[in-house]
């Protein structure tokens, strides 16, 4: 499989009122074509503003792309111009947001919000781009599409918006999905509903879908490979069989640990991570997660890189060796 | 919708009736009445109390209150103002050209500040914290600051010196010389206009900025839409209700509260002729004029929430 999209060193920084915040600092990871990947960690780790970059809807001037390359089909989008990166956006990448209740227009019609890329990137006549909208609808599985298109999102439940939303993201076939915490505002039954038609149609459809998130049971069932973040840096890759039986990073292992587990027996307790997330202006010298890490060395004052551990498993962590033997033993 | 339509249609009936009894007492609390504003105007040395019993004989003023109201609610229901009490002609008649001119003042001066508002407050939003915001923002400053009436002064004076030409002095309708009318009312249309679209100004503008942080406006970015389109189909349908609401109430207001304006442009609007009433203790005329205003008001105020209906779909009536 051929590389689609390939991150390479992103750094994106917000100016704030108490400085510069490094959302993400030099980050790196890529997508093949019709794999689905995902993006993990708590929040303000900088997935988010990630995806946004790769868009390159980060909001300026605030927020500001400051070096590195996305090289989305062999182009670096980060060398476009803002009117070639417009056919990109819908065309090529289409995006899923997180609030389905704020993230459509309320005043314009289903039906108008999902034509008008129909219209726009493919050039299709309003006739030709409503039966295409009548046809994604039904793909969805939104009853009754015909008469849904003349309503407005205020008459659609949230699960149906983000159905809605799925629509739109793939009306103009692109090859990749950026979905950013697609179900986080939704019911857990309808997440399922949610994720499940997410995975069906990506891969009828063949394609490439990056899943941000900050649930790892999504993770478990539905990402080929993971990238897991910790403020504003990835501090694991691997697949994603290989991180839940392997994981090689402090912060993985208390992700894994807090979760609470069904088909396991009981345990008196969660085990959560100790500690707040870090605040991003104020970065300590040397690992970020450190302050918060039962297995922190004096070494741990340096910032540790990703470093290959085997086939496609990446840690940055300086005690990662003893981390397996201790979880071995 | 047919429902919700009568039903305020009705609803002002009540209302209306209110700024009736209103008027009706306030005009009578104020002391003095047509007849003692006419005989002993100022320095007059004619009094004869035989005289200005008989006068107010003639006008109905020596009946009951009670009479003298029903009697103007019965005209008023066969939409019959009466005769004004100071020149005895029919109030129609007073009030039909004034209106007309009012009217096309207010309308006019409402266009020119949309026109100035809309595209200026969307401009200063975007390029929010720019020389661009910031001169908008001291442009419609100004024209808040500025009484316009002051500017219709300096418009005059600067047409009188620099081109040596003076508006035309007698009014003509729009019906008549549509040109004539127009070079005569496009000035105090621009001045009065001007004032009125820098709360326009300010609204679009902190309206648009709103609307463009939301969720939506990123949706639309990311689908590819070119920034033109997203402006125009996406953030302006939205952010334009705040703006409706005030620009229409000052509209209303501008039917006839234009009194300074309209003495400055010599124009025989409502306004003036609403002062002049009301000096004059001429009841009928005035409880006419502010039958007519409360109406408008009433008017615009329906036409705006059906407007409401048809740009934002959440707002349903029943």
């Amino acid at each position: 499989m051929a590389t689609l999209l390939d991150v390479r060193d992103l750094k994106t920084t917000f100016l704030t009122s108490s400085g510069v915040v490094r959302a993400v600092d030099g980050v790196s990871w890529d997508i093949e074509e019709g794999e689905t990947v995902a993006l993990v960690g708590e929040s303000g780790c900088g997935k988010s503003v990630s995806a946004l970059s790769v868009m390159r809807l980060v909001d300026e001037p605030a927020g500001r792309i400051e070096s590195g390359e996305i090289v989305y089909k062999g182009r670096d989008l980060l060398k476009l111009s803002e009117e070639q990166m417009r056919h990109v956006r819908g065309r090529e990448i289409g995006m899923i947001f997180q609030e389905p209740m704020t993230s459509l227009n309320p005043v314009l019609s289903i039906g108008r919000q999902l034509t008008e890329g129909l219209e726009i990137h493919m050039g299709m006549k309003p006739p030709e781009a409503r039966s295409r909208a009548v046809e994604m609808l039904a793909m969805v599985g939104i009853p009754d599409p015909e008469r849904r298109l003349g309503q407005y999102p205020h008459h659609f439940s949230g699960g149906m918006r983000q159905r809605m939303m799925i629509a739109m993201a793939l009306a103009c076939n692109p090859s990749l999905i950026l979905a950013d915490e697609p179900t986080t505002a939704l019911d857990v039954t309808i997440q399922a509903q949610i994720l499940e038609l997410m995975r069906d149609l990506a891969r009828r459809l063949g394609v490439a879908m990056l899943i941000i998130t900050h649930n790892l049971g999504v993770v478990a069932r539905y990402a080929d490979r993971v990238n897991v973040m910790y403020a504003g840096r990835i501090i694991e890759q691997a697949s994603a069989t290989e991180l839940y039986a392997n994981p090689r990073h402090p912060y993985t292992l208390g992700l894994l640990r807090s979760v609470p587990r069904l088909d396991e027996p009981r345990r008196a307790r969660l085990d959560p991570i100790e500690g707040q997330p870090p605040d991003l202006t104020r970065l300590p010298e040397g690992c970020a997660f450190a302050p918060r890490c039962a297995y922190r060395v004096e070494r741990c004052g340096e910032v540790p890189s990703l470093v290959a551990l085997g086939a496609g498993h990446r840690s940055a962590c300086w005690e990662a060796e003893r981390l397996v033997k201790e979880l071995a033993a | 919708m047919a429902y919700y339509i009568l039903k305020r249609l009705l609803a002002m009936i009540p209302t209306l009736l209110g700024v009736a009894v209103l008027i009706f007492v306030l005009l009578r609390i104020v002391p003095g009445d047509v007849v003692e504003a006419r005989y002993l105007g100022q320095g007059s040395q004619f009094q004869s109390q035989e005289l200005m019993d008989l006068e107010r004989k003639k006008l109905g003023l020596d009946q009951p209150l009670w009479t003298q109201f029903t009697t103007w609610m019965a005209g008023l229901a066969r939409l019959d103002f009466g005769l004004s009490m100071w020149t005895g002609s029919p109030i129609t008649e007073e009030i039909k050209l004034r209106f007309a001119l009012s009217l096309q003042l207010a309308i006019m001066a409402s266009i020119f500040a949309q026109l100035l508002a809309i595209p200026l407050g969307i401009l200063a939003a975007l390029k929010q914290d720019t020389w661009v915001d910031y001169a908008v923002r001291v442009f419609s400053i100004a024209g808040l600051a500025m009484p316009s009436f002051w500017l219709g002064i300096l418009m005059i004076l600067t047409m009188l010196i620099v081109f040596k030409w003076v508006p035309p002095m007698v009014f003509t309708p729009l019906w008549v010389n549509p040109w004539e009318n127009l070079a005569q009312l496009i000035w105090p249309a621009l001045a009065v206009g001007y004032r009125y679209s820098a709360v326009g100004t300010r609204m679009m503008r902190s309206a648009m900025l709103e609307v463009l942080r939301e969720d939506y406006i990123r949706t639309a970015r990311a689908k590819g839409l070119w920034l033109k389109l997203i402006l125009a189909r996406h953030a302006l349908k939205n952010a334009i209700l705040p703006v409706l609401t005030v620009m229409s109430l000052e509209f209303a207001f501008l039917l006839g509260g234009l009194v300074v304006t309209e003495q400055v442009f010599n124009l025989n609007g409502l306004g003036m002729l609403f002062v002049e009433a009301i000096a004059r203790r001429d009841y009928t005329l005035t409880q006419a004029l502010v039958m007519l205003v409360a109406t408008f008001f009433l008017i615009v105020n329906f036409v705006v929430d059906i407007a409401y209906a048809w740009l934002d779909p959440r707002i349903r009536y029943r």
